[in-house]
């Protein structure tokens, strides 16, 4: 299956995510998931992002915790939600949220 | 005629929000579905517990007794009288401890048939892949 | 142009969650789509009429008032969901409507999409 996760929270979730296996994986980091996207706690990255998925992170939640795409890692790319509209009906055809 | 199939994957723990409750009455709701559908059209649910949501499926919940309110329990019992597929991850329950004698299996005492099983985390697996929409609760 | 159906359950106040599900329900009307939205347990707040704006609160029901106005949204609250918080058909938000859970389930029928934003 094509699958989008939503992961909306840093501290919950990865469990779940962790053993789900698709096709094609996106992860899309909105609400206080973003700080997977953007923090290195105790020096790592967070380990979802070495899962094998496309990651993502919504720009208006980025910015509102006081990030930018400049603190992003490379294989992260920042979407509107304009794009993730895009993502859903494009990309992905099952679409959940941790 | 035509059937969506629709995943209600519980990974919440149970009373402290409404998911879990709310997961299972979304998924007996398929049962009336029908008065707004074309003849032959149907909603299926499966119904799978995972992670911490396994222990929504202790038996001997008594939430009517403490705070009047219907407990999961008799959800889950509610939709096995009802037909709908249950399934709970046996690599969970392991984790927990958890023995088939502590859960909900059936609703025998309702007049149901059909049992709750306990299925490795790929059967699981198999049934979010073949599922039209998945919802994770 | 697709059909994206939205289940939703966080409050109205106290988390963006519910936030998020407007915005995404704006932009998929904006791109064409058409967006069938369900909201259930705390959620249900939202389809309360005479909401005031705050600066420190959202002001959701703005954005509502403009994608009813489009034709390609339509919006159903949890009756019982919203009886049990005290509120009644006559508090209801002009275009929403109040059913049961198998509208959200008849509506998931034939959507391309599903998205369920559960409980917090």
């Amino acid at each position: 299956m094509k699958l989008g996760v939503f992961m909306s929270d840093y501290r919950t979730g990865a469990d779940v995510v962790d053993r789900l296996s698709a096709d094609k994986l996106g992860i899309i980091f909105v609400g206080n998931g973003i700080y997977r996207a953007t923090l290195k706690e105790g020096g790592s990255a967070d380990p979802i992002l070495q899962k094998s998925a496309t990651f993502y992170v919504l720009t208006e939640d980025l910015e509102s915790r006081g990030f930018t795409a400049a603190n992003l890692a490379g294989n992260i790319k920042a979407v509107t939600y304009s794009d993730v509209v895009d993502l859903i009906f494009n990309d992905y055809e099952k679409i959940i949220w941790i | 005629m035509a059937t969506t199939k629709m995943g209600f994957i519980i990974k919440s723990l149970p009373y402290k929000t409404e998911a879990s409750r709310l997961a299972m009455t979304h998924a007996i709701a398929s049962q009336t579905v029908e008065i707004y559908l074309e003849d032959g059209d149907m909603v299926e649910p499966v119904v799978c517990f995972i992670g911490d949501g396994v222990l929504n499926c202790l038996k001997n919940q008594a939430t009517a007794k403490h705070y009047d309110i219907t407990s999961i329990e008799m959800h889950i019992r509610n939709s096995l009288l009802l037909d709908l597929k249950v399934l709970y991850c046996k690599e969970d329950l392991d984790r927990f401890g958890i023995k088939e004698d502590a859960l909900i299996m059936d609703a025998e005492e309702l007049g149901g048939e059909t049992k709750a099983q306990i299925v490795p985390y790929s059967e699981i697996q198999k049934e979010m892949d073949s599922v039209n929409h998945l919802q994770f609760f | 142009m697709g059909k994206l159906t939205m289940g939703v359950f966080p409050g109205l106040v106290g988390s963006l969650s519910l936030d998020f599900s407007v915005k995404l329900a704006e932009a998929a009307v904006k791109k064409g789509h058409t967006v069938d939205y369900w909201v259930s347990s705390n959620a249900t707040m939202l389809s309360k009429k005479g909401q005031r704006s705050f600066k420190d609160y959202s002001t959701l029901y703005k954005t509502l008032e403009e994608l009813f106005k489009t034709g390609n949204f339509k919006a159903c609250a949890c009756e019982a969901c919203a009886e049990a918080r005290g509120f009644h058909k006559e508090d209801l938000m002009e275009g929403w409507i109040r059913k049961s859970m198998d509208w959200y389930l008849a509506s998931s029928f034939d959507a391309d999409r599903v998205l369920m934003i559960g409980g917090e």
